[in-house]
């Protein structure tokens, strides 16, 4: 799941230029996480006639990241064809897979976070660190790019506090490592020498 | 005698940490530096420590080294990525500094430029691995140098090390750390065991350069005991603080004991003032050291 949050309405309005709009929200991880679902469009749609937009129409699609093709959306939200502009209420990948298809401008209503996931109905976030080479199997299944502050791989900075991290919120990610680790009688992986990522795995130079 | 020749002699070691100015300005560097004159073994200089931005370590120790001055440079993985490490220290070695202190580095958000991009594009350990290959004559991806370094590299640590923290350092070890900087103590017994575990590296082990941060108030250590990680001023050191006429002086006294003790049982230490170096002196004639 892509962890997104919704920007500050505000810093929406300051850009948005068009006054006719089409609001696009998308039925999967943003309408998990209610920052993209029909529900939060709805809101977003009063906001914007109360800051004397006019809003051509609205659709939640399935997914935002997942379209068969622009005409099909077209032929689905006739709307659409009103507009001046898109305001797209998912993750930055639906933003650019729509605004790659659709020919006239399109805004970001989210700023995505993270790759995170659901767990007993509990939002997890910073679950993976997209860095083309999964080596969580070392770490209890904890990925050290994205649970670590600084994406270390040989073990602590030694900055936390009481188990704290010292950077943000939430527990030292080698902690969680370590009791990991421990529980599934592992901790030989914690002396093995880690060499630094090779960042071409990421997938970046396919683009 | 150099500090690399210092560290082999089995001599009791000083080092002292100064911060590059945060400008272009060289009189304070210059200024602090002369309060270590043949008082320190080798002064560190520090790489935008705590994240806020000051002029490069190794422009600051070719200024010192320049003015006779042997220095430690100190290089973290927070600002750089692999290219940029290790044309640093193919700098930094060609301005003759020999000496470098290898350390993860603190977050940028605990610092001046909160949004700053976090590199870590390698961690400290494998930095030393690099080092150790530079110093063979080959880059990163092995390609041969034109001269190769000559680094005596060091690490840091904390001097209480929970399990992942230990073979975090040993790892250090293996990858050719000669020397440990440790976070500040301030009282004695709680060495033994970091000794202990640093001896277990055997023919391999490496010197002990022990923090000492000279207190300045009780409310500096409360401070410290709050925010800095690894290090714990002891309570009955925080009731000297607390009872003295004059805290300061007090602090100084604390400092000086502390190293006196430390001669039996460390490498040398290592002074890090709060502040700076006015005291640093005297501090180590009291302990009977200079």
């Amino acid at each position: 799941m892509i962890i997104s949050r919704q920007k500050e309405f505000n810093d929406i309005l300051k850009n948005l230029a068009e006054n006719d709009i089409f609001i696009i929200g998308c039925g999967k991880c943003a309408s998990k996480l209610h920052v993209g679902g029909e529900p939060e469009v709805l809101e977003m749609e009063k906001k914007l006639l109360t800051s004397k937009k006019n809003i051509v129409g609205w659709n939640v699609i399935s997914s935002a990241c997942n379209i068969k093709s622009w005409e099909e959306i077209l032929s689905q939200n006739p709307a659409i064809g009103k507009a001046q502009a898109l305001l797209v209420m998912s993750c930055g990948g639906g933003v650019s897979v729509i605004s790659g298809c659709a020919e006239i401008q399109t805004y970001p209503a989210l700023d995505t976070e993270s790759l995170g996931g659901t767990c007993c109905e509990e939002t997890v976030k910073e679950q993976c660190g997209l860095c083309g080479d999964c080596v969580t199997w070392m770490y209890g299944g904890i990925c050290p790019v994205s649970r670590c502050a600084k994406s270390l791989l040989n073990g602590p900075c030694g900055g936390a506090i009481e188990g704290k991290c010292e950077v943000y919120d939430r527990p030292c990610g080698w902690d969680l490592i370590y009791e990991k680790l421990k529980k599934l009688k592992k901790l030989e992986y914690l002396e093995v020498f880690v060499a630094p990522k090779d960042h071409t795995r990421n997938g970046r130079r396919t683009i | 005698m150099s500090f690399r020749d210092k560290l082999l002699s089995g001599d009791f070691i000083v080092t002292a940490e100064i911060s590059p100015p945060k400008g272009t300005d060289k009189k304070p560097l210059l200024n602090e530096a002369a309060r270590l004159k043949g008082v320190a073994d080798a002064i560190n200089i520090t790489d935008n420590q705590r994240a806020i931005m000051r002029m490069s370590p190794s422009a600051a120790c070719s200024i010192l080294q320049d003015n006779g001055y042997e220095t430690i440079m100190h290089i973290t993985c927070r600002d750089r990525n692999r290219l940029s490490l290790q044309s640093e220290l193919l700098g930094a070695c060609g301005m003759g500094i020999r000496n470098i202190l290898v350390m993860t580095g603190d977050h940028p958000s605990k610092g001046d430029h909160e949004g700053a991009k976090p590199v870590y594009d390698l961690d400290s350990v494998q930095l030393l691995e690099l080092v150790r290959k530079l110093n063979s004559g080959y880059d990163f991806s092995g390609n041969r140098l034109e001269g190769r370094t000559d680094f005596t590299a060091g690490a840091v640590s904390n001097t209480r090390l929970d399990y992942v923290s230990l073979i975090k350092l040993k790892k250090k070890i293996k990858s050719g750390a000669s020397f440990f900087q440790t976070q500040a103590i301030f009282e004695a017994d709680s060495l033994s065991d970091f000794i202990d575990k640093i001896d277990e590296a055997g023919p391999k082990r490496p010197k002990v350069i022990v923090g000492i941060m000279p207190l300045r108030s009780e409310k500096n250590a409360l401070f410290l005991n709050k925010n800095i990680a690894g290090i714990k001023v002891p309570d009955k050191i925080i009731k000297r603080m607390r009872e003295a006429n004059d805290p300061a002086s007090e602090g100084i006294e604390i400092a000086a004991d502390l190293v006196r003790e430390l001669k039996s049982l460390c490498d040398g230490v290592h002074i890090m003032p709060v502040k700076d170096h006015e005291n640093t002196k005297k501090i180590l004639e009291m302990a009977g050291i200079r």
